[in-house]
């Protein structure tokens, strides 16, 4: 297919945009921002012959919080996201992970829909969707469902998304006045950075000094999808987050992973900044939690 | 005939002035060649090997040819004259015809309606190779085992310089260093890739549009191949997004120029996408230098042995140049009495490697500062200290072994180093890194860097200016504004010169016809080989306006004078007693008479050659030194630069402005260099595709940059200037990696210092954060 032969067309509203998907006798594909469907349409992958583009759909962009949780439309941007004072303190995790995706220009353009469908193993609001209890509403023709995120991903680039489907909801869960949360990302440099590796931390904090009721661990960029690392948050529970304890803590993440070797780190290298981001995690987590 | 212009009496020169084209730069209202779309034009696109090294069996061009939308589809076969290509020795096919040597060969050339069309013809060439099993390392390419890549052989050139008695310093020195260093596959990375336009026009010539660093020498080069007069080509190679060296070799010129003549007189548009210009574009030449450096007890340096390797890819380019000049900088602007320098720039299937910013003394600077450094610990000597005592002054000797009679400005950029605020406060800087898992240091470094060709290669400038209407003035030099700022100063040197408004100087670079032969931009020549021309015409045209003066005022032109920009009679005159510019234009006007003169410019050259080589020494070089503070995440091995100051001696300063672009433009190319930025190529093939993966710097990582010049005025250079465009980006590099160390302990040899390769050493150190 030429790019140039690609049509385009812009459904006004989401029942119209799901009835194209039904019906349409040719192939079909979602854009919206288009930072990773162009990306991939350039180096000839992915090239449907009609384009929807579903970034006019105002009613799929939104933050609002409700009795269940935090809802986002798909079509948030990274900088809606990363600018919300209600993300910024219920849901940190979320909005350090989009302030911290590619630059400005792309944070404009880039949605969290996209980001999810991508289904990176290396995209950076995952980690944090999955600390934050997210699940997906995927909407076809002829219905609804919610799925919680962790089952949402078979692999790299693949998703039980069916072809009619979208998602058309994403919720969350805000942090209680005990929890807090926290993005870490290692790329190559400070921005426009593919993660090499990224983790999200949530925890409950208890009443005594460091005292850790519970808590959530999720990395990105060491196994062929997110992963929650289920040791670590068990010795969280252990006793005082004590900076030892951070640092045993970081050290079993490496039994957690199970990274490859490419051309931006060695397998080696990531198994050790899986430890080595969770164990700054915590301690920026500790001097957080103490200064409220 | 000079312009003299007393130092206190400067208008313009050493201000602060605003770059003639930044406007138009900044907010992207300049379009280069490559923005532009012509209704009747044609694309143009380059078949490239499939292969890093191969014999070419067949090449089947007729089911290409028959698919619809294609005009044209040329291979070897279709090269009228010369199929070759290279500055220095053209041993680069135009097109392949029977081995291709790296994966950016071209095999054939496309021209069809669309680009789309052209890419799928591309896709319709059948090629038939044998493949051979690439050569990848220059040490195994240099032995006789490994296959040959030119009939030649695989080593291009050798150079060696030997002064004093080697052996017997060594065996009588207090303190010896040695180590290897390897650095990286830099990219240009410039904004606008290579690219351009051919057009045969109705009368029969040929203009090429294409951003270049030399267009009169791209001309030749184009001529050669098509055997045709060079006068019947008109090259225009400004404006440029870009160059750095990237585009001091052809580019796309003779594609487009082959293409243009098999259009029917289309426009033919080729702009390579960043994929390909990754794969055909040449790149700094990766080195392994081993060094080892010999010092006594007081820190006297006194012997220095050095081997080096240059990667120099399938063809040589400027690849022997960059191992000459990397040689004449090895011991850095020190005076070490006993040196064994040689160096190899040698054949492989890696991609092609040629110019870029710093022409080889990047990579031998890392070297030499590291042993120096190294030295000075084992010595319990200050850093500063042991350069100082070694640096060689105005009249003395450098390592080889060759006097130095034009400005040196070391010790007085080392010595302003040692009195900056970062330097002298450097403990308290360390004292308090921003978390407590980090760790602060400092470095500091010095280098060197030649200004123009060196001793034995012809180097030449020439510049017009010309009078125009309401008396402002054109100054025409054909080396090109490749994003240095030249054109501003050379407006402002014609303005100090002609005693006008700056704004009333327009400059014309790079074009064949509107301009004459000034020669290359590169080797930080231009403004001090620029700049004398442009102070080489304006005698010519002071003269113009003067005799016209005298012809008006009917006096004899000794009675007029020059003064604030206008021509006055010094005697009773009928009529006005002083004209304008504008009134001189009018009367040569009417009276048909020219308004254009010329000034020619040699450089001048150092007494002798050193040994066979050369281009080796050269006569004026800039210097340098940087101090850097940074902070390593000792958890990561992320290295953050958080202060550089460049302290560059530039002879004087003529555009304060410029000059500190270059400096913090410098400043963040050579911390790109040490940390982040490497094309990898592994068994020929690249694994470095674009910039996903080629890591530039970008403004998050760009730290505070303070520039302090030191102007060590050179009596050869215009209005006392050298150059600099080079030399900022240098020791930087050293003084970053001199800063890990102090901030971890770790030395990192092998550039650039990504985290991993920190992180790594830390590891096997045991530098551990605990708590
Ligand atoms: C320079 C650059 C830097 C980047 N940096 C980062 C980074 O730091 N971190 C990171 O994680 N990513 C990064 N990315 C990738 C990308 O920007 C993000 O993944 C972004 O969130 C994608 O959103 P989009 O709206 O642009 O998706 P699009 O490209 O429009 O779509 C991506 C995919 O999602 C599908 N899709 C979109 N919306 C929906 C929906 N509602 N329902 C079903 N399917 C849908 C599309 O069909 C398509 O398959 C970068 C990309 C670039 C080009």
């Amino acid at each position: 297919m030429r790019v140039s032969e690609i049509e385009l067309v812009s459904p006004k509203s989401v029942i119209e945009c799901l009835s194209y998907m039904a019906e349409s006798d040719r192939t079909v594909r979602l854009i919206a921002g288009g930072t990773d469907a162009v990306v991939q349409m350039k180096e000839g992958k992915g090239r449907p012959e009609v384009w929807i583009n579903i970034k006019g759909l105002k009613e799929l962009r939104y933050i609002r919080e409700e009795a269940d949780g935090i809802h986002l439309g798909p079509l948030t941007t990274h900088t809606d996201i990363a600018r919300s004072n209600l993300l910024k303190s219920r849901a940190e995790a979320l909005a350090e992970a989009s302030w911290q995706v590619g630059a400005e220009q792309i944070r404009n353009m880039g949605t969290i829909g996209g980001n999810i469908v991508t289904a990176s193993p290396a995209g950076d609001t995952i980690p944090a969707l999955y600390v934050l209890d997210a699940e997906l509403e995927l909407q076809s023709l002829t219905g609804k469902r919610r799925i919680k995120i962790e089952d949402f991903f078979l692999g790299p680039r693949r998703t039980v998304l069916q072809k009619d489907e979208m998602i058309t909801d994403i919720i969350i869960q805000p942090q209680k006045p005990n929890e807090i949360s926290i993005f870490q990302k290692l790329g190559p440099r400070r921005a426009q950075a593919i993660s090499i590796v990224n983790v999200a931390v949530k925890l409950a904090m208890g009443t005594e000094p460091r005292q850790c009721l519970d808590g959530k661990i999720a990395f990105g960029s060491v196994a062929p999808t997110v992963i929650r690392a289920k040791k670590c948050e068990a010795m969280l529970k252990l006793g005082t987050l004590t900076d030892e304890m951070i640092r045993q803590i970081g050290k079993t993440a490496w039994k957690e992973v199970s990274p490859i070797s490419d051309i931006r780190a060695s397998a080696e290298y990531r198994r050790d900044m899986a430890g080595a981001l969770l164990e700054r995690g915590l301690y920026r987590l500790m001097k957080r939690w103490e200064s409220r | 005939m000079s312009v003299q212009v007393e130092p206190k009496k400067l208008k313009w020169v050493g201000q602060r002035v605003r770059r003639k084209d930044g406007p138009e730069k900044v907010t992207g209202s300049l379009k280069y060649m490559t923005d532009y779309q012509f209704e009747n034009m044609v694309w143009g696109r380059v078949l490239r090997s499939r292969y890093p090294y191969a014999r070419i069996k067949r090449i089947d061009t007729s089911k290409a040819k028959a698919y619809p939308g294609v005009i044209c589809v040329l291979t070897h076969e279709d090269v009228p004259g010369f199929n070759g290509f290279g500055i220095v020795i053209p041993d680069q096919p135009v097109l392949c015809h029977d081995y291709v040597r790296c994966m950016g060969d071209a095999v054939a050339l496309v021209a069809a309606e669309t680009e789309e069309i052209a890419e799928e013809a591309l896709q319709l060439i059948e090629v038939d190779y044998e493949v051979l099993e690439p050569v990848t390392d220059p040490e195994e390419a240099i032995k006789d085992s490994a296959p040959k890549l030119h009939p030649s052989g695989n080593i291009h050139s050798r150079v060696h310089v030997k002064n004093g008695d080697v052996k017997k310093a060594f065996a009588e020195a207090d303190v010896i260093v040695e180590n290897t260093y390897y650095s990286p596959r830099q990219m240009h990375a410039f904004i606008e890739t290579e690219g351009g336009w051919g057009i045969l026009e109705e009368d029969g010539s040929l203009t090429i549009r294409c951003p270049g660093q030399y267009a009169f020498r791209d001309r030749l080069q184009i001529a050669r191949v098509l055997a045709w007069n060079p006068e019947r080509i008109r090259v225009i190679s400004n404006p440029i997004g870009g160059g750095f060296g990237g585009k001091d070799e052809i580019t796309v010129q003779i594609y487009l120029a082959l293409l243009a003549l098999h259009t029917g007189g289309r426009p033919v548009k080729i702009h390579y996408k960043r994929e390909e210009s990754v794969i055909a574009g040449i790149k700094r030449h990766p080195f392994k230098v081993t060094m080892k450096t010999a010092a006594k007890k007081d820190g006297t340096l006194v012997a220095n042995k050095v081997v080096a390797f240059g990667d120099t890819g399938a063809y040589a380019s400027l690849g022997g140049a960059v191992i000459s000049l990397a040689i004449e900088h090895s011991c850095g602007p020190y005076y070490i009495p006993n040196v064994d320098l040689e160096g190899y720039c040698v054949y492989t299937n890696n991609g092609i490697a040629g110019a870029f910013r710093g022409f080889g003394v990047n990579q031998v600077c890392l070297a030499i500062e590291q042993n120096i450094d190294m030295i000075a610990e084992k010595l319990g000597m200050d850093p500063i200290e042991i350069r100082k005592k070694n640096v060689y002054h105005q009249g003395g000797l450098s390592s080889m072994g060759h006097r130095v009679t034009t400005s040196v400005g070391t010790w007085k950029t080392l010595d302003a180093a040692e009195n900056c605020e970062l330097w002298k406060n450097r403990e308290k800087y360390k004292a308090n890194p921003s978390e407590p898992w980090k760790k602060r240091g400092i470095g500091v470094a010095t280098s060197f860097h030649g200004i123009g060709m060196g001793f034995g290669l012809p180097d030449y400038g020439a510049a017009t200016i010309e009078l125009l209407p309401g008396g402002r003035f054109l100054v025409g030099v054909c080396s090109e504004d490749i994003g240095q700022g030249n054109g501003t100063v050379f407006a402002i040197v014609a303005a100090e010169a002609l005693q006008c408004h700056i704004d009333d100087i327009d400059v014309i670079q790079g074009d064949t016809r509107r301009t004459i032969d000034s020669g290359t931009v590169s080797a930080s020549r231009s403004t001090y080989v620029g700049g004398n021309s442009v102070l080489a015409a304006a005698p010519f045209m002071i003269k113009l306006l003067k005799s016209t003066a005298a012809e008006i005022f009917k006096i004899d032109v000794d009675l007029v004078e020059l003064r604030d920009g206008k021509l006055w009679a010094k005697v009773p005159v009928e009529g006005k007693n002083v004209l304008t510019y504008a009134d001189i234009y009018q009367y040569l006007y009417e009276h048909r008479r020219e308004t254009k003169v010329e000034g020619h410019f040699m450089v001048p050259k150092a007494e002798k050659q050193i040994g066979n080589n050369v281009g080796m020494p050269h006569h004026v070089y800039g210097y340098q030194t940087h101090v850097v503070l940074v902070e390593v995440d000792t958890l990561t091995g992320e290295t953050e630069v958080l202060r550089v100051v460049s302290i560059p001696d530039c002879g004087k300063v003529i555009n304060l402005q410029g000059l500190e672009g270059q400096a913090e433009g410098g400043a963040v190319m050579g911390m790109g260099y040490t940390l982040y930025e490497d094309t990898i190529i592994e068994r020929g093939i690249f694994k470095t595709t674009n910039f996903t993966n080629y890591i530039l710097p970008t403004f998050k990582e760009t730290p505070i940059i303070e520039t302090i010049p030191i102007e060590e005025a050179e009596k050869t250079g215009p209005f006392g200037a050298k150059g600099i465009g080079e030399v900022v980006m240098i020791p930087i590099i050293a003084a970053i990696v001199q800063a890990i160390y102090d901030a971890t302990g770790v030395r990192i040899n092998h550039l650039p210092a990504t985290p991993e390769r920190v992180y790594k050493a830390m590891k096997e150190q045991g530098v551990i954060y605990r708590g």
